[in-house]
């Protein structure tokens, strides 16, 4: 029953066993795996900045000062303000040139039955879709104001959201 | 056929089981000390940012050098719930660099099984904080900014503003300084607002002091402060009457007080008074209210006490420490950006 055709079947097993794992070793020990918690740094760091500066916007500078600046900004459509403030705060460094972060912004509101999207701050130049964007949030409290567009006169919560990159 | 395949496959999911055990190893040696980096920075950026440190009270930042092994972690935070919201005097004693060791922030702010090095640096908007301390940066460290508010002590700045409310042609001599702790300490205030003489320098400066002087005899210039005296009340006891509190009054001591007249430091007590003709300025540091062992319903007087014969100031009446923003600025909480750098 055995013969030499066996033994062959055999060393022809062996050898393919050994050329795959060969070839896996190869394949594993010279890839660069780039894991998840080396992608995960950059964008945690940028998403604490990005939720520092906001909550830093929402804190006031004294106990007089009443007026929700963020509730402003977006009451006021003061888009270039806030955008001027939020990456002068993310831009910031102790020493050196400026970082180089850009954002743009949007605002979701609720219209009757309706969750709308109204876009505040346009992303510039620099966006190309394809950056390794991150997205930060603060819900800001919206006061009663007759005429307000487009989020109504109503007192509601909008949900400011910051899409935050390094260009 | 079947005896062939049998072996081939036997020998080939043994080997198989061999690699699969080796794959941990294989990706241990992926493992960069870069995630490392940035975990510890990530964390001690937490720890100077979002916690006061401790003990609280009496703040760490107050440890003197006697007691500096009492302090277990050096956080900058106002409280725990104001993250991100520094104290000045915690910031001031942080980045003392002469006071603490690089072993001390090892060992009280990076909290690593391993002796990190670190570069810590702190920078207001406009520049007035600029701290840095540590190594300078090698490529390859890890790094985490976070952005922050300081908040500064309040002063109570007495211009001649005040001088129809605080003089009187029959004076005492005396003029007073009340700080009512309940209201200070009140609780719907929140703490990055809170005037807290506990853990912040209480500073009086009294200027245009020409203002408060007796004017009847245009040859007077100045009048003489005899003493500077600290007097505390407890209303909640059956007969609440102010007692002088025992202090030092006559030591020099920075690290309690400061008392500057006319630009020339004095003790509390200046031998024979000292005269005054422009400025008085006294800053109280939270080191001495600690011993004056105050708590949320005491009254703490700071009586300036001035004696000529015949009088040479009209000075006289209370002026209260409060939230009022005429009698105490407060300045506002300045933006800074924090930056933790670990290798």
């Amino acid at each position: 029953m055995v013969n030499d055709r066996g033994q062959l079947y055999t060393m022809e097993g062996v050898a393919a066993g050994v050329i795959m794992l060969l070839t896996a070793y190869i394949v594993i020990s010279t890839t660069s795996v780039y894991t998840a918690g080396d992608t995960h740094i950059p964008d945690m760091q940028l998403e604490q900045l990005g939720s520092d500066v906001l909550a830093m916007m929402d804190t006031p500078d004294n106990r007089e000062e009443e007026e929700n600046r963020l509730a402003r900004f977006i009451d006021e459509h003061e888009g270039t303000e806030f955008k001027t403030m939020f990456l002068g705060y993310c831009n910031a460094k102790t020493s050196g040139a400026t970082d180089n972060l850009h954002m743009s912004a949007n605002v979701t509101y609720r219209d009757g039955n309706l969750i709308k999207e109204h876009q505040f701050i346009a992303p510039d130049y620099t966006w190309t879709e394809r950056e390794s964007a991150v997205r930060v949030t603060r819900w800001v409290q919206l006061d009663l104001k007759a005429g307000r567009s487009p989020y109504g006169a109503r007192p509601q919560a909008v949900l400011l959201e910051v899409l935050l990159w390094r260009a | 056929m079947s005896l062939d395949f049998l072996a081939g496959f036997t020998i080939f999911m043994l080997a198989l089981i061999m690699v699969v055990s080796m794959v941990p190893g294989l990706l241990a040696g992926l493992e960069s000390s870069g995630i490392d980096y940035d975990a510890v920075a990530y964390r001690t950026g937490v720890i100077l940012v979002e916690d006061p440190g401790w003990p609280v009270y009496p703040p760490w930042e107050m440890n003197d050098e006697n007691h500096k092994d009492e302090i277990e972690r050096m956080g900058l935070a106002v409280s725990k719930e104001t993250p991100n919201i520094l104290l000045s005097t915690k910031v001031d004693a942080f980045f003392n660099d002469s006071f603490f060791t690089p072993d001390d922030y090892r060992n009280l702010a990076i909290f690593g099984d391993i002796p990190y090095s670190y570069n810590i640096s702190l920078r207001s908007e406009d520049g007035s904080y600029n701290y840095r301390t540590g190594n300078p940066l090698p490529p390859g460290y890890g790094y985490i900014r976070r952005v922050v508010k300081i908040k500064e002590p309040g002063v109570a700045v007495i211009n001649d503003s005040f001088a129809s409310d605080y003089t009187a042609p029959s004076s005492d001599q005396e003029f007073t300084v009340r700080l009512d702790f309940g209201q200070l300490l009140d609780p719907s205030i929140g703490p990055a607002y809170r005037i807290d003489p506990r853990t912040e320098p209480v500073s009086v400066t009294i200027t245009d002091f020409n203002a408060y002087l007796n004017t009847t005899d245009h040859l007077v210039d100045n009048a003489t402060l005899r003493t500077v005296t600290f007097w505390k009340m407890d209303p909640t006891r059956p007969i609440p009457q102010f007692t002088r509190i025992p202090f030092a009054y006559d030591t020099t001591n920075s690290e309690l007080y400061t008392l500057t007249i006319d630009g020339n430091p004095h003790s509390l007590r200046p031998d024979g008074g000292v005269e005054v003709s422009e400025n008085i300025s006294l800053v109280l540091k939270p080191a001495a209210t600690s011993f004056f062992t105050l708590d949320q319903n005491s009254i703490l007087e700071i009586r300036f006490g001035f004696d000529d014969t015949p009088s040479r100031t009209n000075i006289t009446g209370i002026h209260h420490y409060d939230y009022n923003a005429t009698n105490v600025t407060i300045p506002d909480l300045q933006p800074a950006v924090l930056e933790v750098a670990i290798w």
